[in-house]
Protein backbone atom coordinates (compact mmCIF):
# COMPACT_ATOMS: atom_id res chain seq x y z
CA UNK A 1 0.00 0.00 0.00
CA UNK A 2 3.00 2.19 -0.53
CA UNK A 3 1.75 4.40 -3.33
CA UNK A 4 -1.79 4.94 -2.06
CA UNK A 5 -2.43 8.47 -0.87
CA UNK A 6 -3.35 8.57 2.80
CA UNK A 7 -6.92 9.72 3.18
CA UNK A 8 -8.43 10.49 6.57
CA UNK A 9 -12.00 9.33 7.06
CA UNK A 10 -14.25 11.35 9.37
CA UNK A 11 -15.61 9.59 12.48
CA UNK A 12 -19.11 9.76 10.95
CA UNK A 13 -17.86 8.12 7.77
CA UNK A 14 -16.07 5.38 9.73
CA UNK A 15 -19.30 4.80 11.66
CA UNK A 16 -21.21 4.45 8.40
CA UNK A 17 -18.64 2.02 6.96
CA UNK A 18 -18.59 -0.04 10.14
CA UNK A 19 -22.35 -0.32 9.87
CA UNK A 20 -21.90 -1.78 6.38
CA UNK A 21 -19.21 -4.21 7.60
CA UNK A 22 -21.45 -5.28 10.47
CA UNK A 23 -24.45 -5.89 8.21
CA UNK A 24 -22.77 -7.36 5.13
CA UNK A 25 -19.99 -9.22 6.91
CA UNK A 26 -22.32 -10.56 9.63
CA UNK A 27 -19.95 -9.29 12.30
CA UNK A 28 -20.70 -8.40 15.91
CA UNK A 29 -20.33 -4.60 16.11
CA UNK A 30 -18.62 -4.76 19.51
CA UNK A 31 -15.77 -6.77 17.99
CA UNK A 32 -15.12 -4.21 15.23
CA UNK A 33 -12.10 -2.56 16.82
CA UNK A 34 -9.25 -1.07 14.75
CA UNK A 35 -6.79 -3.81 15.68
CA UNK A 36 -9.20 -6.74 15.22
CA UNK A 37 -8.05 -8.97 12.38
CA UNK A 38 -10.43 -9.68 9.53
CA UNK A 39 -9.64 -13.35 10.05
CA UNK A 40 -10.65 -13.26 13.72
CA UNK A 41 -13.91 -11.58 12.68
CA UNK A 42 -14.57 -14.41 10.25
CA UNK A 43 -14.54 -12.09 7.22
CA UNK A 44 -13.73 -14.34 4.26
CA UNK A 45 -13.20 -13.41 0.59
CA UNK A 46 -16.90 -13.88 -0.18
CA UNK A 47 -17.87 -11.60 2.75
CA UNK A 48 -15.46 -8.97 1.45
CA UNK A 49 -17.15 -9.08 -1.97
CA UNK A 50 -20.51 -8.40 -0.24
CA UNK A 51 -19.02 -5.52 1.77
CA UNK A 52 -17.51 -3.96 -1.36
CA UNK A 53 -20.82 -4.29 -3.22
CA UNK A 54 -22.57 -2.39 -0.42
CA UNK A 55 -19.85 0.29 -0.43
CA UNK A 56 -20.42 0.71 -4.17
CA UNK A 57 -24.16 1.20 -3.59
CA UNK A 58 -23.53 3.67 -0.78
CA UNK A 59 -20.67 5.72 -2.20
CA UNK A 60 -20.62 5.00 -5.93
CA UNK A 61 -17.05 3.73 -5.63
CA UNK A 62 -15.47 0.74 -7.34
CA UNK A 63 -12.95 -0.76 -4.94
CA UNK A 64 -10.87 -3.54 -6.50
CA UNK A 65 -10.21 -6.53 -4.29
CA UNK A 66 -6.67 -6.46 -5.67
CA UNK A 67 -4.23 -3.91 -4.37
CA UNK A 68 -3.88 -2.57 -0.82
CA UNK A 69 -7.04 -4.40 0.21
CA UNK A 70 -5.42 -7.77 -0.55
CA UNK A 71 -2.78 -7.04 2.09
CA UNK A 72 -5.20 -5.73 4.72
CA UNK A 73 -5.10 -7.82 7.88
CA UNK A 74 -6.93 -5.66 10.42
CA UNK A 75 -9.98 -3.39 10.48
CA UNK A 76 -7.61 -0.42 10.50
CA UNK A 77 -5.77 -1.77 7.41
CA UNK A 78 -9.13 -2.26 5.74
CA UNK A 79 -10.20 1.32 6.41
CA UNK A 80 -6.86 2.68 5.20
CA UNK A 81 -7.13 0.59 1.99
CA UNK A 82 -10.63 1.72 1.10
CA UNK A 83 -10.32 5.36 2.25
CA UNK A 84 -8.95 6.72 -1.06
CA UNK A 85 -12.02 5.27 -2.85
CA UNK A 86 -14.63 6.77 -0.52
CA UNK A 87 -15.75 10.09 -1.89
CA UNK A 88 -17.19 12.69 0.49
CA UNK A 89 -19.97 13.44 -1.98
CA UNK A 90 -21.47 10.19 -3.18
CA UNK A 91 -21.96 9.99 -6.93
CA UNK A 92 -24.56 7.80 -8.54
CA UNK A 93 -23.30 4.44 -9.73
CA UNK B 1 -4.61 -46.64 -26.81
CA UNK B 2 -2.74 -45.47 -29.88
CA UNK B 3 0.68 -45.80 -28.31
CA UNK B 4 3.55 -43.74 -29.61
CA UNK B 5 1.45 -41.87 -32.18
CA UNK B 6 2.12 -38.18 -32.26
CA UNK B 7 -0.86 -35.87 -32.38
CA UNK B 8 -0.41 -32.73 -34.39
CA UNK B 9 -2.09 -29.37 -34.71
CA UNK B 10 -2.60 -28.91 -38.44
CA UNK B 11 -4.77 -25.79 -38.56
CA UNK B 12 -5.60 -22.91 -36.27
CA UNK B 13 -8.15 -20.11 -36.27
CA UNK B 14 -8.84 -17.23 -33.90
CA UNK B 15 -11.23 -14.34 -33.42
CA UNK B 16 -10.12 -11.83 -30.79
CA UNK B 17 -10.32 -8.12 -30.02
CA UNK B 18 -7.19 -7.80 -32.16
CA UNK B 19 -9.28 -8.77 -35.18
CA UNK B 20 -10.21 -11.90 -37.07
CA UNK B 21 -7.43 -14.39 -37.66
CA UNK B 22 -4.40 -15.93 -35.99
CA UNK B 23 -2.07 -13.41 -37.62
CA UNK B 24 -3.93 -10.43 -36.09
CA UNK B 25 -3.70 -12.10 -32.66
CA UNK B 26 -0.05 -13.08 -32.98
CA UNK B 27 1.00 -9.69 -34.39
CA UNK B 28 -0.76 -7.96 -31.50
CA UNK B 29 0.85 -10.27 -28.95
CA UNK B 30 4.36 -9.84 -30.35
CA UNK B 31 4.25 -6.12 -31.03
CA UNK B 32 2.41 -5.32 -27.82
CA UNK B 33 -0.74 -3.92 -29.38
CA UNK B 34 -3.69 -4.30 -27.02
CA UNK B 35 -7.27 -4.99 -27.99
CA UNK B 36 -8.43 -3.41 -24.72
CA UNK B 37 -10.49 -0.26 -25.34
CA UNK B 38 -13.34 1.75 -23.81
CA UNK B 39 -16.60 -0.15 -23.46
CA UNK B 40 -20.07 1.29 -22.91
CA UNK B 41 -23.53 -0.25 -22.83
CA UNK B 42 -25.29 3.10 -23.19
CA UNK B 43 -26.44 5.77 -20.77
CA UNK B 44 -29.17 3.60 -19.25
CA UNK B 45 -26.68 0.91 -18.32
CA UNK B 46 -23.72 2.42 -16.45
CA UNK B 47 -20.71 0.40 -15.33
CA UNK B 48 -17.92 1.09 -12.84
CA UNK B 49 -15.20 -0.42 -15.04
CA UNK B 50 -15.06 1.13 -18.49
CA UNK B 51 -12.73 -1.03 -20.58
CA UNK B 52 -12.50 -4.51 -22.07
CA UNK B 53 -11.08 -6.40 -25.05
CA UNK B 54 -14.54 -6.84 -26.54
CA UNK B 55 -15.78 -7.90 -29.97
CA UNK B 56 -18.11 -5.76 -32.06
CA UNK B 57 -21.46 -7.50 -32.57
CA UNK B 58 -22.41 -7.42 -36.23
CA UNK B 59 -25.86 -5.97 -36.94
CA UNK B 60 -28.61 -8.59 -37.18
CA UNK B 61 -28.68 -9.89 -40.72
CA UNK B 62 -32.24 -9.85 -42.08
CA UNK B 63 -31.21 -12.51 -44.58
CA UNK B 64 -30.92 -15.28 -42.01
CA UNK B 65 -34.10 -17.33 -41.71
CA UNK B 66 -34.95 -18.15 -38.07
CA UNK B 67 -33.94 -21.71 -37.28
CA UNK B 68 -31.64 -21.98 -40.30
CA UNK B 69 -27.99 -23.01 -39.86
CA UNK B 70 -26.74 -19.40 -39.69
CA UNK B 71 -29.17 -18.46 -36.92
CA UNK B 72 -26.83 -18.83 -33.95
CA UNK B 73 -25.71 -16.90 -30.89
CA UNK B 74 -22.62 -14.73 -31.22
CA UNK B 75 -20.61 -17.22 -29.11
CA UNK B 76 -21.25 -19.87 -31.78
CA UNK B 77 -20.73 -17.56 -34.72
CA UNK B 78 -17.18 -16.62 -33.63
CA UNK B 79 -16.38 -20.30 -33.01
CA UNK B 80 -17.52 -21.08 -36.56
CA UNK B 81 -15.33 -18.27 -37.93
CA UNK B 82 -12.32 -19.62 -36.04
CA UNK B 83 -13.08 -23.18 -37.19
CA UNK B 84 -13.26 -22.05 -40.84
CA UNK B 85 -9.80 -20.49 -40.57
CA UNK B 86 -8.41 -23.64 -38.94
CA UNK B 87 -9.86 -25.91 -41.65
CA UNK B 88 -8.54 -23.60 -44.34
CA UNK B 89 -5.02 -23.55 -42.86
CA UNK B 90 -5.12 -27.34 -42.58
CA UNK B 91 -6.09 -27.43 -46.26
CA UNK B 92 -9.05 -29.65 -45.48
CA UNK B 93 -11.10 -29.90 -48.72
CA UNK B 94 -14.22 -27.76 -48.36
CA UNK B 95 -16.60 -30.37 -49.72
CA UNK B 96 -15.22 -33.33 -47.75
CA UNK B 97 -16.94 -34.30 -44.46
CA UNK B 98 -14.61 -34.93 -41.54
CA UNK B 99 -16.35 -38.25 -41.11
CA UNK B 100 -16.94 -40.87 -38.45
CA UNK B 101 -13.56 -40.68 -36.74
CA UNK B 102 -13.62 -36.92 -36.15
CA UNK B 103 -14.47 -35.50 -32.71
CA UNK B 104 -15.53 -31.95 -31.79
CA UNK B 105 -14.81 -30.58 -28.32
CA UNK B 106 -15.47 -26.89 -27.69
CA UNK B 107 -14.99 -25.26 -24.31
CA UNK B 108 -17.01 -22.32 -23.05
CA UNK B 109 -17.27 -20.86 -19.57
CA UNK B 110 -20.61 -19.10 -19.84
CA UNK B 111 -22.06 -19.74 -23.30
CA UNK B 112 -24.74 -17.85 -25.18
CA UNK B 113 -25.37 -14.97 -22.78
CA UNK B 114 -26.27 -12.53 -25.60
CA UNK B 115 -29.35 -14.62 -26.43
CA UNK B 116 -30.13 -15.45 -22.80
CA UNK B 117 -30.04 -11.78 -21.79
CA UNK B 118 -32.18 -10.72 -24.76
CA UNK B 119 -34.78 -13.41 -24.13
CA UNK B 120 -34.99 -12.65 -20.38
CA UNK B 121 -35.71 -9.05 -21.27
CA UNK B 122 -38.61 -10.20 -23.43
CA UNK B 123 -40.02 -12.60 -20.82
CA UNK B 124 -39.74 -10.32 -17.81
CA UNK B 125 -39.88 -6.85 -19.26
CA UNK B 126 -40.93 -6.04 -22.81
CA UNK B 127 -43.28 -8.93 -23.56
CA UNK B 128 -41.98 -9.10 -27.13
CA UNK B 129 -42.30 -12.38 -29.02
CA UNK B 130 -39.68 -14.83 -27.73
CA UNK B 131 -37.27 -16.44 -30.16
CA UNK B 132 -38.64 -19.96 -30.73
CA UNK B 133 -35.09 -21.13 -31.42
CA UNK B 134 -33.74 -20.00 -28.06
CA UNK B 135 -32.95 -23.54 -26.85
CA UNK B 136 -30.70 -24.62 -29.75
CA UNK B 137 -28.93 -21.27 -29.44
CA UNK B 138 -28.25 -21.29 -25.70
CA UNK B 139 -27.43 -24.93 -25.06
CA UNK B 140 -23.76 -24.98 -24.07
CA UNK B 141 -23.06 -27.58 -26.76
CA UNK B 142 -24.37 -25.29 -29.54
CA UNK B 143 -20.88 -24.23 -30.72
CA UNK B 144 -19.70 -27.87 -30.84
CA UNK B 145 -22.86 -29.05 -32.61
CA UNK B 146 -22.72 -26.28 -35.19
CA UNK B 147 -19.09 -27.11 -35.96
CA UNK B 148 -19.93 -30.81 -36.18
CA UNK B 149 -22.78 -30.06 -38.61
CA UNK B 150 -20.75 -27.62 -40.70
CA UNK B 151 -17.85 -30.02 -41.25
CA UNK B 152 -19.62 -33.38 -41.09
CA UNK B 153 -17.75 -34.54 -37.98
CA UNK B 154 -19.64 -37.66 -36.89
CA UNK B 155 -17.57 -38.91 -33.97
CA UNK B 156 -18.03 -37.83 -30.36
CA UNK B 157 -18.89 -34.15 -29.92
CA UNK B 158 -19.58 -32.19 -26.76
CA UNK B 159 -19.08 -28.97 -24.85
CA UNK B 160 -16.68 -28.73 -21.97
CA UNK B 161 -17.29 -26.13 -19.29
CA UNK B 162 -14.83 -25.49 -16.48
CA UNK B 163 -14.74 -21.69 -16.28
CA UNK B 164 -11.33 -20.33 -17.30
CA UNK B 165 -9.92 -23.83 -17.83
CA UNK B 166 -12.66 -24.83 -20.31
CA UNK B 167 -10.75 -24.74 -23.56
CA UNK B 168 -7.45 -25.89 -22.08
CA UNK B 169 -9.27 -28.95 -20.77
CA UNK B 170 -11.06 -29.26 -24.14
CA UNK B 171 -7.65 -29.52 -25.83
CA UNK B 172 -6.54 -32.06 -23.25
CA UNK B 173 -9.70 -34.14 -23.48
CA UNK B 174 -9.47 -34.22 -27.28
CA UNK B 175 -5.91 -35.44 -26.92
CA UNK B 176 -7.06 -38.21 -24.57
CA UNK B 177 -9.98 -39.18 -26.84
CA UNK B 178 -7.61 -39.60 -29.76
CA UNK B 179 -5.09 -41.53 -27.69
CA UNK B 180 -7.92 -43.79 -26.51
CA UNK B 181 -8.81 -44.56 -30.11
CA UNK B 182 -12.19 -42.82 -30.03
CA UNK B 183 -11.15 -40.47 -32.84
CA UNK B 184 -8.29 -39.89 -35.25
CA UNK B 185 -8.79 -36.18 -35.56
CA UNK B 186 -10.67 -33.49 -33.68
CA UNK B 187 -11.87 -29.94 -34.11
CA UNK B 188 -11.17 -28.49 -30.71
CA UNK B 189 -10.97 -25.13 -28.98
CA UNK B 190 -12.98 -22.63 -27.02
CA UNK B 191 -15.28 -19.66 -27.37
CA UNK B 192 -16.56 -16.92 -25.07
CA UNK B 193 -18.65 -13.83 -25.72
CA UNK B 194 -20.04 -12.57 -22.45
CA UNK B 195 -19.50 -8.84 -22.67
CA UNK B 196 -23.15 -7.98 -22.51
CA UNK B 197 -24.34 -5.59 -19.80
CA UNK B 198 -25.38 -8.31 -17.36
CA UNK B 199 -22.27 -10.40 -18.09
CA UNK B 200 -20.05 -7.40 -17.48
CA UNK B 201 -21.84 -6.32 -14.30
CA UNK B 202 -21.67 -9.87 -12.95
CA UNK B 203 -17.90 -9.80 -13.30
CA UNK B 204 -17.72 -6.34 -11.79
CA UNK B 205 -19.39 -7.73 -8.69
CA UNK B 206 -16.37 -9.88 -7.91
CA UNK B 207 -14.12 -6.73 -7.84
CA UNK B 208 -11.33 -8.55 -9.66
CA UNK B 209 -11.21 -6.18 -12.64
CA UNK B 210 -8.64 -3.42 -12.77
CA UNK B 211 -9.95 0.14 -13.02
CA UNK B 212 -6.58 1.08 -14.60
CA UNK B 213 -4.34 -1.30 -16.58
CA UNK B 214 -3.88 -5.06 -16.42
CA UNK B 215 -0.21 -5.61 -15.54
CA UNK B 216 0.48 -9.28 -14.78
CA UNK B 217 3.34 -10.11 -12.38
CA UNK B 218 4.05 -6.39 -11.86
CA UNK B 219 4.30 -4.44 -8.67
CA UNK B 220 1.16 -2.32 -8.19
CA UNK B 221 -1.02 -4.61 -10.28
CA UNK B 222 -4.66 -4.39 -9.33
CA UNK B 223 -6.68 -6.85 -11.34
CA UNK B 224 -7.61 -8.37 -14.65
CA UNK B 225 -9.23 -7.11 -17.83
CA UNK B 226 -12.01 -9.06 -19.54
CA UNK B 227 -11.93 -10.14 -23.17
CA UNK B 228 -13.95 -12.09 -25.69
CA UNK B 229 -12.94 -14.41 -28.47
CA UNK B 230 -12.64 -17.88 -29.89
CA UNK B 231 -9.83 -20.15 -31.01
CA UNK B 232 -10.30 -23.46 -32.77
CA UNK B 233 -7.78 -26.00 -34.05
CA UNK B 234 -7.79 -29.14 -36.13
CA UNK B 235 -5.67 -31.82 -34.50
CA UNK B 236 -4.82 -35.15 -36.15
CA UNK B 237 -2.80 -38.25 -35.49
CA UNK B 238 0.42 -38.47 -37.48
CA UNK B 239 -1.02 -41.48 -39.30
CA UNK B 240 -4.25 -39.70 -40.27
CA UNK B 241 -2.25 -36.72 -41.42
CA UNK B 242 0.17 -38.84 -43.45
CA UNK B 243 -2.78 -40.48 -45.24
CA UNK B 244 -4.09 -37.16 -46.48
CA UNK B 245 -0.71 -35.47 -46.83
CA UNK B 246 -0.95 -32.33 -44.68
CA UNK B 247 1.62 -30.29 -42.80
CA UNK B 248 1.87 -30.27 -38.98
CA UNK B 249 2.27 -26.97 -37.13
CA UNK B 250 3.18 -28.38 -33.71
CA UNK B 251 2.69 -31.47 -31.60
CA UNK B 252 0.22 -31.48 -28.71
CA UNK B 253 2.39 -33.51 -26.40
CA UNK B 254 1.05 -33.40 -22.86
CA UNK B 255 -1.90 -32.54 -20.66
CA UNK B 256 -2.17 -32.29 -16.90
CA UNK B 257 -5.16 -31.25 -14.86
CA UNK B 258 -5.97 -31.09 -11.15
CA UNK B 259 -8.57 -29.69 -8.77
CA UNK B 260 -7.80 -27.71 -5.62
CA UNK B 261 -10.85 -29.06 -3.78
CA UNK B 262 -10.48 -25.97 -1.63
CA UNK B 263 -11.65 -22.39 -2.07
CA UNK B 264 -13.93 -21.34 -4.96
CA UNK B 265 -11.88 -18.23 -5.79
CA UNK B 266 -8.44 -18.59 -4.18
CA UNK B 267 -5.96 -20.67 -6.18
CA UNK B 268 -3.73 -23.31 -4.59
CA UNK B 269 -0.07 -23.23 -5.67
CA UNK B 270 0.52 -26.88 -4.93
CA UNK B 271 -2.28 -28.07 -7.18
CA UNK B 272 -1.30 -25.63 -9.96
CA UNK B 273 2.20 -27.10 -9.76
CA UNK B 274 0.84 -30.64 -9.92
CA UNK B 275 -1.06 -29.82 -13.12
CA UNK B 276 2.13 -28.47 -14.72
CA UNK B 277 4.20 -31.45 -13.57
CA UNK B 278 1.58 -33.89 -14.81
CA UNK B 279 1.58 -32.24 -18.26
CA UNK B 280 5.38 -32.49 -18.42
CA UNK B 281 5.33 -36.17 -17.41
CA UNK B 282 2.56 -36.87 -19.93
CA UNK B 283 4.59 -35.20 -22.67
CA UNK B 284 7.83 -36.91 -21.66
CA UNK B 285 9.43 -33.46 -21.48
CA UNK B 286 11.81 -32.42 -18.69
CA UNK B 287 11.16 -29.05 -17.01
CA UNK B 288 14.44 -27.65 -18.35
CA UNK B 289 13.39 -28.51 -21.92
CA UNK B 290 10.53 -25.98 -21.78
CA UNK B 291 11.62 -22.90 -23.75
CA UNK B 292 8.55 -20.68 -23.29
CA UNK B 293 5.64 -20.62 -20.86
CA UNK B 294 2.43 -18.71 -21.53
CA UNK B 295 1.21 -18.11 -17.99
CA UNK B 296 -2.36 -17.85 -16.80
CA UNK B 297 -1.14 -14.46 -15.48
CA UNK B 298 -4.45 -12.70 -14.90
CA UNK B 299 -2.97 -9.62 -13.22
CA UNK B 300 -4.72 -10.25 -9.90
CA UNK B 301 -2.55 -10.20 -6.80
CA UNK B 302 -3.42 -13.75 -5.82
CA UNK B 303 -3.18 -15.52 -9.18
CA UNK B 304 0.17 -14.08 -10.12
CA UNK B 305 1.87 -14.78 -6.81
CA UNK B 306 0.36 -18.28 -6.61
CA UNK B 307 1.36 -19.11 -10.18
CA UNK B 308 4.87 -17.74 -9.57
CA UNK B 309 5.26 -20.00 -6.55
CA UNK B 310 3.92 -23.00 -8.48
CA UNK B 311 6.29 -22.37 -11.40
CA UNK B 312 9.23 -22.17 -9.00
CA UNK B 313 8.22 -25.54 -7.52
CA UNK B 314 8.09 -27.15 -10.96
CA UNK B 315 11.00 -25.48 -12.75
CA UNK B 316 13.38 -24.72 -9.88
CA UNK B 317 16.44 -22.79 -11.04
CA UNK B 318 15.44 -23.16 -14.71
CA UNK B 319 12.66 -20.61 -14.08
CA UNK B 320 15.25 -17.81 -14.03
CA UNK B 321 16.25 -18.65 -17.61
CA UNK B 322 12.76 -19.54 -18.86
CA UNK B 323 10.82 -16.84 -20.74
CA UNK B 324 7.40 -16.67 -19.06
CA UNK B 325 4.81 -14.12 -20.10
CA UNK B 326 1.13 -13.36 -19.83
CA UNK B 327 -0.52 -12.11 -23.01
CA UNK B 328 -3.80 -11.25 -21.27
CA UNK B 329 -3.21 -7.46 -21.42
CA UNK B 330 -3.32 -7.92 -25.24
CA UNK B 331 -6.43 -10.09 -25.77
CA UNK B 332 -8.00 -9.73 -22.33
CA UNK B 333 -8.99 -12.61 -20.11
CA UNK B 334 -11.23 -14.52 -22.47
CA UNK B 335 -12.28 -17.02 -19.77
CA UNK B 336 -13.53 -20.22 -21.41
CA UNK B 337 -11.69 -19.35 -24.63
CA UNK B 338 -8.45 -18.36 -22.88
CA UNK B 339 -6.80 -21.79 -22.95
CA UNK B 340 -7.24 -22.16 -26.71
CA UNK B 341 -6.40 -18.54 -27.59
CA UNK B 342 -3.26 -18.67 -25.47
CA UNK B 343 -2.31 -22.06 -26.93
CA UNK B 344 -2.49 -20.47 -30.40
CA UNK B 345 -0.04 -17.82 -29.18
CA UNK B 346 2.17 -20.49 -27.57
CA UNK B 347 2.27 -22.44 -30.84
CA UNK B 348 3.13 -19.28 -32.81
CA UNK B 349 5.84 -18.48 -30.23
CA UNK B 350 7.33 -21.94 -30.80
CA UNK B 351 7.10 -21.66 -34.59
CA UNK B 352 8.61 -18.16 -34.70
CA UNK B 353 11.16 -18.59 -31.84
CA UNK B 354 9.82 -15.47 -30.14
CA UNK B 355 8.53 -15.05 -26.59
CA UNK B 356 5.76 -12.43 -26.65
CA UNK B 357 5.86 -9.81 -23.89
CA UNK B 358 3.83 -9.06 -20.77
CA UNK B 359 2.46 -5.56 -21.36
CA UNK B 360 2.08 -2.75 -18.81
CA UNK B 361 4.69 -4.22 -16.48
CA UNK B 362 6.25 -1.54 -14.24
CA UNK B 363 8.67 -3.26 -11.87
CA UNK B 364 9.19 -6.53 -10.06
CA UNK B 365 7.00 -7.70 -7.20
CA UNK B 366 9.02 -9.77 -4.74
CA UNK B 367 6.21 -12.36 -4.67
CA UNK B 368 6.25 -12.88 -8.44
CA UNK B 369 8.61 -13.97 -11.19
CA UNK B 370 11.04 -11.11 -11.72
CA UNK B 371 11.31 -11.16 -15.49
CA UNK B 372 8.02 -11.85 -17.29
CA UNK B 373 9.45 -10.70 -20.66
CA UNK B 374 8.34 -7.18 -19.77
CA UNK B 375 6.87 -4.95 -22.47
CA UNK B 376 9.00 -6.11 -25.42
CA UNK B 377 9.17 -9.45 -27.23
CA UNK B 378 12.32 -11.53 -26.97
CA UNK B 379 13.94 -14.07 -29.27
CA UNK B 380 13.95 -17.54 -27.71
CA UNK B 381 15.00 -21.00 -28.84
CA UNK B 382 11.83 -22.99 -28.17
CA UNK B 383 11.61 -26.73 -28.73
CA UNK B 384 8.82 -27.25 -26.23
CA UNK B 385 6.43 -24.86 -24.53
CA UNK B 386 3.70 -24.81 -21.89
CA UNK B 387 0.41 -22.97 -21.51
CA UNK B 388 -1.37 -22.67 -18.14
CA UNK B 389 -5.04 -22.12 -17.33
CA UNK B 390 -6.29 -21.89 -13.75
CA UNK B 391 -9.99 -21.48 -13.14
CA UNK B 392 -12.42 -20.41 -10.44
CA UNK B 393 -13.61 -23.55 -8.75
CA UNK B 394 -9.98 -24.57 -8.33
CA UNK B 395 -9.63 -26.26 -11.71
CA UNK B 396 -6.07 -26.25 -13.06
CA UNK B 397 -5.03 -27.27 -16.55
CA UNK B 398 -1.67 -27.25 -18.30
CA UNK B 399 -0.75 -28.17 -21.87
CA UNK B 400 2.66 -28.95 -23.32
CA UNK B 401 3.46 -28.62 -27.01
CA UNK B 402 6.56 -29.70 -28.90
CA UNK B 403 8.21 -28.63 -32.11
CA UNK B 404 7.63 -30.97 -35.03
Amino acid sequence: MTDEPQVELSPEMIEKIMGIVEKEGLVDRAKLTPDATLESLGIKSADMVMILMALEEQFGSYIPIDGPLTEAKTVEDFLRAIAPHIHPKPSAA
Amino acid sequence: MISGQRIYVTGMGAVTALGSGVSALWNGAVSGVSGVRPISFGEKYPTMIKQAAFLERPPKSPGIRPGSPGDVDFVTSIALTAAAEAMSQAKWPTDMPLGNDAAVVIGTGIGAITTIEGEYQKYFSTGDRPDPFTVPKIMPSAPASNISMTYGARGISFALSSACASSSQAMGMALLLIRAGLARRAVVGGTEALLTYSGFRAWEGLRVMTPTLCRPFSKDRNGMVLGEGAAVMLIETEEALAERGGEPLAEIAGFGTTSDAGDMLRPDAQMCARAMSAALVDAGVKPEEIGYLNAHGTGTILNDQTESRAMRDVFGGHLDALPVSSTKPVHGHTLGAAGAIELVITIEALRNSIAPPTLNWISADSNCIADPVPNAARGAAINAAMSNSFAFGGINSSLVIRKV
